[in-house]
């Protein structure tokens, strides 16, 4: 009983923990429509703000994985 | 002269068609089963290979042999490429050529970046870049986490089925209690938080190498500054304050480079074994390929990364 419980819990924590993919999925999104207003306006740019924008990308996107990380961490290791 | 080669859709297709086919029949031979997902990285020797005293004993985990054939993959590309670099030919043809294109890449991405330190910060971060690339690229040798040993557990399982010789197939139907799992010889270093985390240090570290080559050991009043403290109070000790969280901000780097790239390439491998299992026609191809595009990514934003915050380091304060 108490097993299953803890099971229970296991998996609702780490749906809950997804939650915040939220927040990543936001920081992508305005990080691309920056960029590609910067692209629309000055198309030369467009090299330059390719590579700043997967870097930015690439930060936001580490929050939503280290969200991925922790569920991992509760499905699998706890 | 130069002969270009063209894509060969026309022969090609056909081999794409015959794989998908051999997919299907193999797949309703022996029905597909998950992998073992573990954070952990398998052991491959039952006993440690060596005992530490502080550390423990260490074994042979399948995410060293991967280190070791990376590391044997890179050092043979090296001496190939010097040798046919010996040749002064003008202008590198190639295989040869496409490494000098690469390498060429990095070193305006560092100039650009870092300056007159490009020279000092290039090495560690095209090292960086490409030990990454390459550990993350790895995963197309075929067989790669699922040929290994077969393994019996006494949990749930599937069943090993005899191919002949010592050779076996863990396939359908799963068992409750002592099963056979596969433990693969190879599995993605990425996988492994050792080695992102090993990583994360050598980047963080060489740092402050690096800033303290830059400026001295007036760079670590970049984390400790008590510069202003008496001149200007009020403002001396927010700038205390400040630079307290800089120093935090050093350590969060170090958690944030490692869980960044071991969280992108264990999911990949979670999502691999899922569709592996789901959709085992075709479609793993499919995520296949959208895993080597984030390896790359990946590779090339951690080496970024590392090159920025370098470049960072170089460059004191504005007003000081």
């Amino acid at each position: 009983m108490t097993g299953d419980i803890v099971q229970a819990a296991k998996f609702i924590g780490a749906g809950l923990a997804m939650i915040g993919a939220m927040g990543g999925g936001i920081g992508v999104g305005m990080s691309v429509q920056g960029a590609m207003e910067g692209m629309a306006r000055n198309p030369d740019t467009y090299g330059n703000l390719l590579t700043n924008m997967i870097l930015g990308i690439a930060f936001s996107e580490a929050i939503a994985i280290y969200c991925l990380v922790v569920s991992f961490l509760l499905l699998l290791v706890v | 002269m130069e002969k270009s080669r063209k894509w060969r859709w026309g022969v090609n297709r056909w081999w794409v068609l015959a794989f998908i086919i051999l997919t299907v029949i193999a797949t309703n031979r022996f029905a597909p089963v998950q992998q073992v997902i573990a954070v952990a990285p398998e052991n491959l020797t039952k006993s440690p290979i060596i005992t530490l005293p502080l550390v423990g004993g260490l074994y042979l985990t399948n995410t060293e042999v991967a280190m070791i054939l990376m590391d044997l993959i890179i050092l043979v590309i090296a001496l190939v490429v010097k040798s046919r670099v010996k040749e002064y030919t003008l202008i590198a043809k190639g295989f040869t050529g496409a490494l000098e294109m690469l390498i060429e890449v990095l070193y305006n991405l560092a100039q650009s970046t870092a300056g007159k330190w490009a020279k000092k910060i290039f090495p560690l971060f095209a090292t960086i870049l490409i030990v990454v690339l390459f550990a993350n690229l790895l995963k197309l040798i075929p067989g790669f986490e699922s040929i290994g040993f077969v393994e019996e557990v006494e949990h749930a399982g599937y069943t090993a089925v005899s191919l002949g010789g010592n050779w076996f197939n863990v396939t359908t139907p799963e068992v409750a209690e002592g099963g056979a799992v596969v433990v693969p010889f190879l599995r993605g270093l990425s996988t492994d938080l050792n080695f992102t985390l090993a990583l994360a240090l050598i980047s963080v570290i060489m740092t402050q190498v690096i800033g303290v080559q830059a400026q001295g050991f007036g760079y670590f009043s970049k984390f400790f500054n008590v510069r202003t403290l008496f001149s200007r109070p009020i403002f001396g000790v927010m700038d205390l304050f400040t630079s307290l969280l800089e120093a935090i901000s050093e350590f969060a780097k170090i958690i944030s480079f490692t869980f960044r790239l071991f969280g992108n390439m264990f999911a990949g491998m979670v999502l691999m074994a899922i569709i592996s299992v789901m959709v085992p026609v075709f479609a793993p191809s499919a995520i296949m390929l959208f895993e080597l595009f984030i390896g790359l990514i990946q590779a090339f934003v951690f080496g970024m990364l590392t090159l920025v915050f370098m470049a960072m380091a170089t460059q004191g304060h504005a007003e000081a």
